[in-house]
């Protein structure tokens, strides 16, 4: 489903349309030439404020791509989710060049697949393993992960040779607020009837802004907020006024798994809203300022992302209802990567929650990164429409 | 004015063509490598008219032939709630796919499970274990209903569970009591797809495999529900294509 | 029984000695009509010292029958481990008796599967969920985890309005060291050269452990240690000289997955060590007796228990190690429960320190409850044995 114009340029015109990954890389080359030490990162919960506090950029290591995992399965079992298997099939392959380029690599105890191949890969490159809480409304979760958080800036101090004051941490947060707040006046433009921006154009710009320094962003978010007021007042938009308007959840979606969203709008749906640490999820919520403890702040803040390691996670059905009231989705889809036991046990909560509270059709997906799979995920995302 | 649907499997093709919601004329035949071309000779004299594709092969033959296209659920759906206006559930059993839709009282689709990745329990599957204790489908199925027991099987990949028959036939096993043991380990796993969308009464079992009478009494028994059969459990994608071409293009009926 | 034994009198000489499923049953059924507290449990990291110190007896909640396992996959997905199923499923179809009987249930953050089922079963009885530390190594760990078992405490005390004291808490210790040492000198037997009891004897003993207290067990095992005698002196043991000797290690094997026992039995191979929590797993752990602090105590007691859910569950090889010390294996055959991410990815871990340390031929086997792969399982280890 394109736009209803022929020619509705690229949000992000640079050399790298339609290339998010390349764009990402480009961007921490240059911060490390300017002498940026880079932390990889595997999860939404690093805290990225005092990544940025210590005066590194971070890096997604995470992996979208099918063909490393062949190489993965050597050592990794083939019955496990396809992002782990991607991203250590990439550093078994020596191929990763965001692995290559970080100094330390930042992990977390989120699911059970995630949490073993950190060992087999802890001798590659100095890394930190943060024991992150599971039940994030116990009392002391809030305590218990702020001394990891700053046991993680020991670590990255000591391994990078800079400091971080709560100062910094400070003005990083600072940093985030305003970051955020830009993403949700871009966000915006994806709730609109119809809306006026693409899935992808949100996908690369939340990768971008995941990992950038709030003030490298402003010229972006400058250039993107012109051309969409432009494409506003033009009435161009995404989709027609009568296709059904689809909220995707669930795991992280990108690269090759990218396929469901090109299948969803092949088959007449536009993506309004994506609730993944891909998508929006990352920017939906503010941190506090001038508390006094900047890194009791950033506890706070992380442990509120509802990420389904996390037990019972009912946040992530609040955070669900404020996306559904915000973005007026005709439909839910869920997509599970391919073991992932976190989200698929949980998908039965949403799939009753998103028809008994909402009265929107769901559907699950559970997917990998191959291709095999596309004309049966068409079918039942057609047959989804269908129902409508 | 006549309506036609098509519902183009991955083992069969059947074309409906309706009238005034009553069906005129009905054509089966197999689909072979060459999919479009079967359409072309099921649609060679049936009435010039607009035609709605379903099935596997739809998006095949879209640009081939005057037809627009809808999702099997959906066809599945219009086709059961025509034969069976109670209809709250549907079970189709096809050639090489198995799926679940629940309704609500309007007919609208609730919730559909689909069992496409794998031929376990599907009429291919019960082709093979027919052909492996040597038996015609009719005989395979007269057999079970015979057994006195269920010798069980344990293999439900489609390759493996012939290897089984053919081990335990050598072993001495009974052939009814094989035949029995492979309609009760179908209908076991019918039954978890089935509670996967909620099993409401009126239940229609479509599909070719509900033509066989063995099946019907073991999901029947493990459901201890009853299951409505159509007088054609084959053409019920087809009919609900025609129905939904005659709605849409007559805006009525 | 293989090799020279003729009828031999099993170890056990009680009544239940043929159906131990009815000691457990009427064990549990005689203290619940004598007033006592019945508590469901999951896993060994739930310190059972807290509930006998008031009064009340643990009870295992883990199932191994396949029986309930279609019942489960109407809510949960099929893709995941067989206990997890098979656990829920009984509950789901109100046939756990021990559920049933069960006041209320303790979970653990152990693995995702289980921790997102945890979410399915606790609107059904008081069900509290302790949050364990995954890093069993990182330096507040100790701190964390007594404050999760002091919390466990505040639930019991309140559920039950009884108060757990020290003193009875300090009792519970020594019962429980009494208890584990006896079980441990009883696994003497197995280590010898044949072996005089059966796998069969070995979990039948190790199923004493929850119905009978320290003085009940001691009584047994005189019975118990004078039968082995016999049998030592009188030459009766299973197997033959030459029989490969078996060191079974992974996830929890019972019930249904007791099949790959019987097939090592049956392709002539002799089991002479269990490594699972199904087996020998906590028996060698101690708690520190008069410490004057018996909620750290226990604490970090189970805390080294060595499951592949801790990262990076260094203490598993060591106790590897110290287990084919003692028991002196040919092979080791490692069993993973389908789905089982953590044991599945840590297998690859163990497997290559097995060979490289100790030149002892390894094999894994992914099953699960069915028994459509005995004959796959069955070529496997036949030519595991054909290759030493």
């Amino acid at each position: 489903m394109p736009f209803n114009v022929a020619d509705a340029k690229p949000l992000i015109n640079d050399e790298f349309a339609g290339e998010p990954t390349k764009r990402a890389l480009q961007y921490i080359q240059i911060k490390r030439s300017e002498g940026m030490p880079v932390a990889g990162i595997y999860c939404g919960y690093a805290p990225m404020e005092v990544i940025r506090a210590v005066g590194a950029v971070p890096a997604i290591l995470c992996a979208f791509a099918n063909k490393t995992i062949a190489a993965a399965e050597a050592v990794l079992p083939a019955n496990l989710c396809p992002l782990i298997k991607s991203s250590y099939g990439f550093i078994a392959t020596d191929t990763c060049p965001f692995f290559a380029l970080s100094d330390a690599i930042v992990a977390e105890t989120t699911c059970d697949g995630k949490k073993k191949m950190f060992e087999l890969i802890s001798h590659y490159k100095p890394m930190f393993v943060m024991d992150l809480p599971q039940l994030p409304d116990e009392k002391e979760a809030e305590a218990n992960w702020a001394a990891m958080i700053t046991k993680l800036k020991g670590f990255m101090e000591e391994t990078f040779g800079n400091s971080g004051s709560p100062a910094r941490i400070e003005e990083e947060i600072k940093a985030t607020n305003e970051k955020n707040r830009l993403m949700n006046r871009f966000f915006d433009y994806a709730a609109k009837k119809p809306p006026v921006l693409k899935w992808s154009e949100a996908y690369e710009l939340a990768l971008l802004a995941q990992i950038a320094y709030t003030r490298d962003l402003h010229p972006i978010f400058e250039k993107v907020f012109k051309q969409l007021e432009e494409r506003e007042m033009k009435g161009v938009c995404y989709g027609t006024g009568s296709s059904p308007r689809v909220l995707v959840t669930g795991c992280p979606v990108g690269g090759d798994s990218a396929k469901v969203y090109k299948i969803i709008e092949e088959a007449g749906g536009v993506i309004v809203a994506m609730d993944a640490c891909t998508g929006m999820k990352p920017f939906l919520s503010e941190i506090e300022e001038d508390t006094g403890d900047p890194i009791a702040a950033v506890a706070r803040r992380y442990l509120q992302l509802p990420c389904s390691c996390m037990t019972p996670n009912m946040r992530r059905l609040n955070e669900l209802d404020k996306m559904i009231a915000r973005f007026r989705p005709d439909v839910v889809v869920e997509v599970v990567l391919h073991a992932c036991h976190s989200y698929n046990i949980e998908a039965y909560k949403i799939m009753n929650h998103a028809k008994n509270k909402h009265s929107l059709p769901y559907l699950k997906i559970e997917t990998d990164y191959s291709d095999g799979d596309v004309e049966q995920i068409r079918t039942r995302m057609e047959a989804l429409f269908d129902s409508l | 004015m006549s309506f036609i649907g098509l519902d183009i499997g991955s083992r069969t093709i059947k074309l409906v063509a309706c009238e005034n919601g009553t069906v005129v004329l009905r054509r089966k035949a197999l689909t072979s490598h060459d999919p479009l071309a079967v359409c072309r000779s099921l649609l060679k004299d049936a009435p010039e008219v607009s035609i709605i594709a379903t099935g596997y092969g739809r998006h095949l033959v879209k640009g081939y032939l005057p037809c627009e296209t809808v999702s099997e659920i959906k066809a599945f759906a219009a086709g059961a709630r025509a034969v069976l206006p109670s209809c709250r559930t549907v079970l189709d059993i096809g050639g090489q796919d198995t799926k679940a839709i629940s309704l609500n009282e309007n007919g609208r689709i609730d919730n559909f499970q689909m069992n496409d990745k794998c031929a376990a329990g599907t009429g291919r599957f019960l082709e093979i274990m027919a052909t492996a204790l040597g038996l015609s489908l009719d005989d395979f199925m007269a057999s079970a209903l015979s057994a006195e027991n269920a010798h069980p099987i344990n293999s439900m990949c489609t390759v493996f569970a012939e290897s089984e028959v053919i081990s335990t036939i050598a072993r001495g096993v009974s052939r009814p009591s094989i035949a029995l043991g492979i309609h009760q380990a179908i209908a076991a796993r019918t039954m978890t797809l089935l509670e996967r969308v909620s099993i409401t009464e009126d239940i229609l079992f479509a599909g070719g495999v509900a033509l066989n009478g063995c099946m019907r009494e073991q999901i029947e028994k493990i459901l201890d529900r009853p299951l409505h059969i159509p007088e054609d459990p084959q053409i019920i994608g087809a009919l609900g294509c025609a129905l939904i071409a005659g709605e849409k293009f007559q805006g009525g009926k | 029984m293989q090799g020279d034994v003729m009828e031999v009198p099993h170890v056990i000489n009680d009544e239940y000695v043929a159906d131990p499923v009815r000691r457990v049953h009427d064990y549990l059924l005689g203290k619940r009509d004598q007033g006592a507290h019945l508590v469901g449990l999951y896993c060994g990291y739930a310190p059972v010292e807290l509930i006998r110190a008031m009064d009340g007896v643990p009870v295992s909640l883990c199932s191994s029958s396949r029986r309930t396992i279609p019942a489960a996959e109407a809510v949960l997905p099929a893709n995941l481990c067989p206990m997890i199923k098979s656990s829920f499923g009984f509950i789901r179809t109100n046939g756990c008796l021990l559920y049933e009987l069960s006041e209320a249930v303790i979970g653990e953050t152990t693995c995702d599967g289980k921790k997102k089922m945890f979410e399915m079963i606790a609107h059904i009885k008081p069900t509290h969920i302790m949050d364990l530390p995954q890093l069993p190594d990182d330096g507040e760990v100790l701190l964390r985890w007594t404050g999760m078992v002091r919390k466990l405490k505040n639930f019991l005390e309140t559920v039950f309005q009884v108060e757990i004291t020290d003193d009875r808490l300090e009792d519970e210790i020594r019962e429980t060291n009494k208890k584990n040492s006896l079980m441990d000198r009883f696994f003497d037997y197995a280590a010898c050269h044949p072996v005089p009891v059966h796998w069969r004897e070995l979990y039948d003993v190790i199923g004493l452990d929850p119905v009978t207290d320290s003085d009940e067990l001691q009584r047994h095992m005189e019975g118990i240690t004078s039968r082995l005698d016999e049998r030592v002196d009188r030459g009766i043991f299973f197997g033959y000289h030459d029989s490969p000797r078996v060191l079974v290690s992974g996830c929890p094997i019972g019930g249904d997955a007791a099949k790959v026992l019987q097939i090592i039995e049956e392709a002539g191979g002799v089991i002479v060590a269990l490594e699972a929590c199904s087996g020998m797993k906590g028996y060698s752990i101690r708690i520190e007796e008069g410490t004057g602090d018996p909620l750290t105590a226990v604490a970090e007691a189970t805390l080294k228990i060595p499951c592949s859910c801790m990262t990076p569950n260094g203490r598993r090889l060591d106790m590897l190690d110290e287990l084919i010390e003692r028991f002196k294996p040919d092979a080791v055959i490692d069993v993973v429960l389908h789905a089982c991410h953590a044991y599945n990815m840590e297998s690859y871990k163990i497997m290559n320190h097995v060979k490289a340390h100790h030149g002892l031929p390894t094999l894994k086997i992914e099953t699960d409850y069915s028994d459509g792969d005995v004959e796959q399982i069955r070529t496997r280890v036949e030519a595991l044995f054909d290759s030493l």
